[in-house]
């Protein structure tokens, strides 16, 4: 069922008021959402207990850490006894659902709720803005000013949530969307008036999802051109190999990463008759190795959140080719990172009559 | 024939084998035991099965210079391990897909299931790769100082 809230003071204001009083009814025990720092400089996903404490400001257009890993943390080890509501964007929630399935990340007791995301603004960019951000973007500007992986997003509204807070079509108000039991069981006793139009939010939906198919196609066509090994170096020339895009990315879960282990470090007398072969080779060594493999162990699984590009200290522009890997891949194996919590991934089954030109003469 | 063919033609190809310890390294064996004559191009390393060879043993050849890798495995059906060759192919397609993106010559790399009796399919699977491999000519990789 499709409800719908009117707006009083702002959108993020009021979102906050609908969760506040799922606080204070028991509806849920603690819930985990973006709240702006004091400053208003920055948002952080922040759980939440205490009704008087809550300051939620779910648009907030900025994506410091992916809400999927910080729920990986906080439930991989034992997920919540009680109710614990999680407020995440769509590319968020896909990373949530890929660790799922990887057991790095319990879902009992979730409660998923899912917002359409309008984009997010590199950290930077968010913090100087004299005007408040969220404004901007839900007045329906500063697109300019988006994350590339926001721009080209191949999906900006959730699926898989319990319940989904629809922007899109929504002109003077919200869309509440409860698509499981579980979320509707939740909006069902909140005195919520369903909502008259749902054709329109359907078209919306539909509308920006080939809006950004369109743009995203145009994107991965304008960085066609970077292949073959010598384009390769080029790109990751100022890479200083410090596995940030690794740790940022949500998929990338290893307790410890091949790359970060001794695996690589070899006797000294090694070294020298590797100089001496190729005459000489760049230190540190093995950073296009680090890349290649990385791809190979995440990119079926990639949400496209754009988290490793976001942390590169070089501003390497990695969704330059991410986008192209993933969109590839993925074809490839059929496969939809973050669609279906049931589905198996790709690396982990096999059928007997599949591939069967690969491997034979 | 150009001066840049020759040198083509005339290179010896470094060529890294990854056989199971099952099928395809008992198929080596086998080869060298009943003296089928093979280039030596090949360095075998053995591996328990073709399903452990993870993507960064192989790219790591390729990027240090190899000119060809070759994954040796079980028949399908046959594999020790119930189904490790079939993970290995599932593998294979997605490491020879992000080499075709990347651009970064994913022929150089081969799968080939060569089982213990199948000494001659050893042999000719290593003439195959060699000859295949000089005419795509040295793998650019070696050449460069800063990979």
């Amino acid at each position: 069922m499709i409800y719908q809230l009117k707006i009083e003071e702002d959108a993020g204001t009021t979102v906050n008021n609908l969760l506040k009083s799922m606080l204070k009814d028991g509806k849920i025990d603690a819930l985990v959402a973006m709240q702006e720092t004091p400053t208003g400089k920055s948002a952080f996903p922040t759980m939440v207990s205490d009704p008087d404490k809550l300051h939620t400001n779910v648009f907030a257009p900025l994506l410091p850490v992916s809400t999927g890993t910080v729920v990986s943390h906080m439930t991989k080890v034992q997920g919540p006894k009680k109710p614990l509501a999680v407020v995440l964007r769509a590319c968020e929630l896909r990373a949530l659902v890929e660790l799922a399935k990887i057991k790095q990340a319990d879902l009992d007791n979730l409660i998923l709720i899912g917002v359409d995301c309008l984009g997010t603004f590199p950290m930077k960019t968010y913090s100087d803005f004299d005007e408040n951000p969220t404004e901007i973007l839900l007045k329906g500007e500063g697109e300019e000013y988006l994350r590339t992986a926001c721009l080209n997003c191949k999906n900006p509204v959730p699926e898989n949530a319990d319940i989904v807070i629809g922007v899109y079509g929504a002109d003077e108000g919200l869309f509440l969307d409860a698509r499981t039991e579980k979320g509707e069981g939740i909006l069902s006793d909140m005195d919520l008036d369903e909502a008259e139009d749902v054709e329109v939010r359907e078209q919306a939906v539909n509308d920006v999802r080939g809006k950004k198919d369109e743009t995203r196609k145009e994107f991965m066509e304008e960085h066609a051109d970077i292949v073959g090994v010598d384009k390769l170096l080029e790109f990751f020339d100022t890479c200083v190999n410090c596995h940030n895009c690794m740790k940022a990315c949500p998929i990338c879960y290893c307790r410890e990463c091949l790359f970060e282990s001794s695996v690589f470090d070899l006797e000294a007398n090694k070294y020298m008759a590797k100089a001496k072969s190729k005459g000489a080779f760049k230190t540190p060594t093995d950073s296009l190795l680090f890349h290649v493999t990385r791809f190979n162990h995440m990119i079926l699984s990639c949400v496209e959140c754009g988290l490793c590009e976001q942390a590169c200290p070089s501003d390497i522009p990695l969704m330059n080719i991410i986008t192209s890997i993933a969109e590839n891949a993925q074809r490839e194996f059929e496969y939809e990172p973050g669609k279906d919590p049931e589905e198996e991934m790709p690396m982990v089954v096999y059928r007997e009559d599949e591939f069967q030109d690969v491997g034979e003469g | 024939m150009s001066e840049n063919e020759k040198t083509k033609k005339d290179f010896e190809p470094k060529v890294v084998g990854f056989l199971c310890n099952w099928c395809s390294y008992a198929g080596a064996d086998l080869a060298g035991t009943s003296r089928i004559q093979y280039p030596p191009n090949i360095r075998v390393i053995r591996v328990m099965c073709s399903g452990s060879v993870d993507s960064v043993y192989v790219n790591r050849a390729l990027i240090e210079g190899a000119d060809a890798v070759l994954i040796g495995g079980c028949h399908p059906g046959d594999c020790h391990y119930l189904n490790g060759n079939y993970k290995a192919r599932r593998k294979m397609v997605l490491m020879k897909n992000i080499l075709t993106t990347l651009g970064m010559e994913p022929e150089r790399v081969w799968l080939r299931w060569i089982s213990a009796s199948e000494g001659q399919k050893f042999a000719d699977t290593v003439k195959e790769i060699v000859g295949e491999t000089k005419k795509l000519g040295p793998n650019p990789m070696k050449e460069r100082w800063n990979i």
